[in-house]
């Protein structure tokens, strides 16, 4: 982590520019933004030290930004920018953890000062206004509350040792390949730098079964309440466990205090442990509980050779003292614990494409989406999901009768809405009889109910319950984000409606002059056409044009040429019907008549400084092929490129040429198969989802844009997801039955929605809810 | 007045009959206080054909059975199917995949033609059932749950839900993840996940969850490299006279 970092964040572009240009040249690292909420999502994965924020009067939702930068990144440094000062948005942004304000026009002198401040207190490690402060001062060896110390390995292992001796210590323990929470007999036994456990710790105060009542009945009859409890430490548990604890804490000791959990909740101690080398399915960072300040009574993060120590409770500033010794953390070592957090920060490789207090919202206005129909088509109803769920807590009452039927116990066992007769009463009526209905009930409690009844999260992003998916469906993040997206495509639907204004005869095409033909294999040709306008197109890579014969017809072809290569462009046609036969029996000089260009084409800002993995498959490559000159053109604007490119027999191969040149050039990572070799062949044989194998992924920095047939879409997908790539990360070209090319004809509707308009490119996260895109 | 209740076994290997008073001594006896048995070849010599309630274990696998498990449920008030066989024909149903005559031949050789034999089914193929003791075999727990249902009046605990649920409590590790193949997602709970806890998976003894979603679990047995015949063959073990006879 750079130690001058900065991250400005303002609306207006003059200042903004002006000020990250100051910055640069006075040697920060600059990034800046135009707005905040935007920005959450490039926050949960680059680190700053400084942000400078541009605060208006009264905004809730440029506070509410802050908080949430803050949960992510508790060290960061935050200076606002204003220009009508009012003392409570300050004393608000105080609140916040806000370093200083400044009132626009910036003085530069100024702003400055405080920067050189904040940067010479981050480099001291004095991080007296935040929350994760180290309050211990000079000779101050007392522990109290959050005080943090160091502690050795050596004297952790001390500690554990004691406390063996006198109480039940359950930890984290490695076992086949996985991590569990066990009773250990000695410290050798712990894995205390683990990703995430099978079961959650909360099993500890809230067992899957447990007795509530004794009674007798009939002669000598009574009713007594039981309850068990072993005094126990845990040791490592990590901070969203904690977290969800809290939530547990709020149900069963608050509103109608539980006698059970309450007896085990105060005689449990918990020592956690910051995670530092998270689960690839967990996104705690976007729900804010991948780190905690309280739910602990010891906290401990790894620096290497030792352990910073965090007090949380009296009980466990006692256990530190009276089982083993500590230090005052050294300078060097509190430097170390905010980079190992910084880097555990980064290594989190999914997040929520939305801030998180918009979810229940987002919920709320999903009620009725497909999604849930769709989504849970492959639900088993096995409960796997909430049965390993840190913030499940449902159970079922019964009673068991000894076998001389006279006495008995009534219990408790864990239960849940995922299961099928969860909502089923005596007459046989059920409340939640099918499976959309229960999947949608469960990720509501995930994502509001428990939230707006408790306030807390209900769900902390561990990423338990989709391992635990054999159906691949219990990612509370994956419907957060689709249903997320279903809305923004909405909005952007209902205000297309309000910018259209008739500009044109829309299905009257432009000439154009074919420049040359160019034939590709057997039944392929490229043709370079021109505007006779002499106007460009003015496409986007994916987009497509509708080409008209007059007499003939009209038919959609994809553009094959990248925008950035002059006014010409250029159209890969495959000879199948009858406007493609006639299109190939034209020659150089011939006319044809253009609508368009139409439809979405690849998100290219979204792409832009990513790693990226395109896919294509068969003449897939022709509206690809726009893309990747479109990408080679603008190289340096992107990480690592990889292509794949598979087709059926070698005679099949297009742009062999160009096939040649990418296999060469270092710019590119190029590999490519054949499904039927022919004879002289050399290269790879078999299906073109063994390529993805080849390529080195990090799902979290790469794009993949795919267009082939639609039968090799679910194979592509299937191994991306294997690869642990986030859907919003997928973009895929689907071919429908296009028309009119402007939303009007219905032949393209997928569901709802319109292939000329919303697509042709789609994001996975999109397609999720489009059941007829059948994936 | 104790309910008056009889042991009859068909078609299997009468291991549910031997494991059902498997029971240590202080319960056999209370198990006596609330239960009068009349009937059981297994433990018993005397024969009564005065009972209430019938526990019939086996499949149903020869016109004479279907004749004698009728005669039964005339008899009894509460019919009660025994283990796998009689709740969903278990292994018994593996002949099912050949010709009668075939399956006699391979058993019986040149003795065949004495013999006769019809395909297995479970018992409520024949005659209702009015509750089932699940499993290959059934525990002893399970079998004094439901008898202390019956003398309750009252349905005994038997989840409707898969056996995801009980491993998952149990903390173990999914059979999947160690890159294993299960019949947990589908298979009725109530035995504590067992055969997973013992570091095996499960064979779906006892039977199906009301609603399985065995697409899905095709779908899934698929995806961790199981062929169209392979799951046929890991499904057929106890299941699939109940799919095919339903």
């Amino acid at each position: 982590m750079n130690e001058s970092s900065v991250l400005v964040i303002e609306s207006d572009p003059i200042v903004r520019e002006s000020l990250s240009g100051w910055l640069s040249s006075t040697g920060f690292e600059v990034t800046s933004a135009e707005d905040g909420a935007k920005i959450i999502k490039v926050f949960a994965k680059s680190d700053f030290n400084i942000v400078i924020m541009d605060v208006r009067l009264h905004s809730e939702t440029q506070l509410a930004t802050l908080r949430e930068m803050k949960a992510i990144r508790p060290w960061i440094k935050t200076i606002i920018i204003t220009s009508h000062p009012q003392e409570e948005t300050v004393l608000e942004a105080k609140k916040i953890g806000v370093v200083d304000y400044i009132v626009k026009p910036v003085d530069m002198d100024d702003l400055q000062k405080i920067i050189q401040g904040t940067v010479e207190s981050i480099c001291r490690g004095n991080l007296t206004d935040d929350n994760t402060s180290f309050e211990t001062s000079g000779d101050d060896l007392v522990p109290g509350i959050k005080k943090s110390f160091a502690i050795s390995r050596e004297n952790l292992s001390l500690m554990v040792e004691n406390l063996l001796k006198e109480i039940e210590v359950v930890g984290v323990k490695a076992k086949q390949g996985k991590y569990i929470y066990d009773r250990i007999y000695g410290f050798y036994e712990l894995s205390l730098d683990y990703d995430v456990t099978v079961s959650p710790p909360t099993r500890y105060m809230f067992p899957p079964k447990e007795t509530l009542l004794k009674f007798k009945t009939g002669n000598g009859n009574y009713v007594e309440p039981v309850i068990e409890y072993t005094p126990r430490v845990i040791i490592g548990v990590h901070p969203y466990d904690i977290k969800a604890i809290e939530l547990l804490d709020e149900v069963f000791m608050n509103h109608n205090p539980d006698p059970n959990y309450i007896a085990r909740r105060e005689n449990t101690v918990i020592i956690g442990v910051d995670c530092l080398h998270p689960s690839p399915r967990s996104f705690a960072p976007s729900m804010g509980t991948n780190w905690t300040e309280t739910g602990f009574d010891l906290l401990l993060t790894d620096i290497g050779n030792s352990y910073i120590v965090k007090i949380g409770t009296e009980k466990g500033a006692e256990l530190l003292a009276k089982h083993t010794k500590y230090r005052l953390p050294t300078g060097d070592e509190i430097v170390r614990q905010k980079k190992v957090r910084g880097e555990a920060l980064n290594r989190y490789k999914i997040a929520l494409d939305t801030p998180k207090d918009r979810i229940p919202k987002i919920l709320e206005e999903s009620y009725d989406d497909p999604y849930w129909e769709n989504r849970s088509a492959t639900c088993l109803s096995c409960g796997s999901c909430i049965m390993v769920c840190p913030t499940c807590y449902c159970f079922d009452v019964k009673d068991e009768m000894a076998l001389n039927l006279k006495e008995g116990e009534r219990f408790r066992r864990w239960d849940g809405c995922m299961l099928v007769d969860f909502a089923k009463v005596a007459s046989g009526e059920n409340f939640r009889k099918d499976k959309a209905s229960r999947f949608r009930h469960r990720m509501f409690r995930k994502g509001k109910y428990i939230l707006e009844r408790y306030g807390k999260v209900g769900c902390v992003g561990c990423g338990r319950c989709s391992s635990a998916c054999l159906a691949g469906i219990a990612s509370p993040l994956e419907a957060f984000n689709s249903l997320a997206e279903n809305i923004r495509l909405k909005e952007a639907a209902t205000s297309v409606i309000q910018a259209a204004k008739p500009a044109r005869d829309i299905y009257t095409p432009e000439m154009a002059e074919i420049l040359s033909v160019r034939q590709l294999t057997e039944k392929e040709k490229v043709f370079e056409l021109k505007l006779k306008s002499g106007k460009k197109l003015g496409h986007y890579p994916g987009q497509f044009v509708t080409v008209s014969i007059m007499g003939t017809g009209e038919a959609p072809l994809s553009i094959s040429s990248s925008p950035l290569r002059g006014k010409n462009f250029q159209l890969a046609v495959r000879n199948m019907g009858d406007l493609t036969s006639a299109l190939h029996s034209l020659e150089a000089g011939a006319t044809v008549g253009i609508r368009g260009p139409f439809g979405n084409g690849f998100p290219l800002e979204t792409l832009e400084g990513r790693d990226l993995l395109l896919i294509a498959g068969g003449i897939g490559l022709f509206p690809l092929r726009s893309l990747i000159q479109y990408v080679m053109d603008r190289r340096y604007d992107y990480g690592k490129v990889s292509l794949l490119y598979g087709c059926r027999t070698p005679a099949e191969r297009v742009f062999t040429d160009e096939l040649d040149f990418w296999q060469n050039s270092k710019e590119i990572d190029f590999h490519e198969t054949v499904d039927v070799p022919c004879e002289g062949w050399t290269g790879n044989v078999g299906v073109i989802t063994n390529l993805i194998d080849k390529v080195d992924i990090d799902p979290k920095k790469t794009m993949v844009a795919v267009v082939g047939p639609p039968v090799m879409y679910k194979f592509v997908i299937e191994k991306l997801k294997k690869r642990d790539l986030p859907d919003a990360h997928v973009f895929l070209s689907l071919e429908r039955k296009m028309k009119c090319g402007v939303g009007k004809c219905g032949h393209c509707q997928i569901n709802g929605i319109y292939t000329c308009q919303e697509g042709p490119v789609f994001s996975l996260t999109q397609l999720r809810s489009l059941r007829e895109a059948v994936l | 007045m104790k309910p008056k209740v009889a042991f009859f076994d068909f078609t299997g290997c009468e291991g549910c009959q031997l494991d059902a008073l498997n029971l240590d001594a202080q319960d056999l006896i209370d198990l006596l206080n609330g239960i009068d048995i009349v009937n059981f070849r297994e433990v018993m010599t005397e024969r009564s054909d005065n009972y209430e309630i019938a526990f019939v274990e086996g499949s149903i696998t020869t016109e004479g059975e279907i004749e004698r498990v009728k005669r039964i449920r005339e008899q009894a008030k509460i019919v009660v199917a025994l283990g796998a066989c009689a709740c969903i024909g278990g292994v018994n149903c593996l002949k099912n995949h050949v010709p009668m005559e075939e399956a006699l031949r391979i058993v019986y050789g040149k003795d065949a033609k004495y013999y006769n034999t019809i395909p297995a089914r479970p018992a409520d193929a024949v005659i209702k059932v009015d509750y089932y003791v699940r499993g290959c075999p059934p525990s002893t727990s399970e079998l004094v749950k439901v008898i202390k249902a019956l003398l309750l009046n009252k349905k005994p605990d038997i989840p409707n839900y898969p056996v995801c649920v009980e491993c998952k409590k149990a903390g173990n590790i999914c059979v999947y993840e160690k890159g294993q193949t299960c019949l947990g997602p589908v298979t009725r709970a109530g035995c504590n996940a067992i055969c997973i806890t013992s570091g095996r998976y499960c064979w779906g003894c006892r039977g199906l969850v009301d609603e399985p979603n065995i697409q899905s679990q095709k779908d899934i047995l698929n995806k961790y490299g199981l062929t169209a015949e392979q799951v046929i063959e890991k499904f057929k073990i106890y299941d699939t006279c109940s799919e095919v006879l339903k």
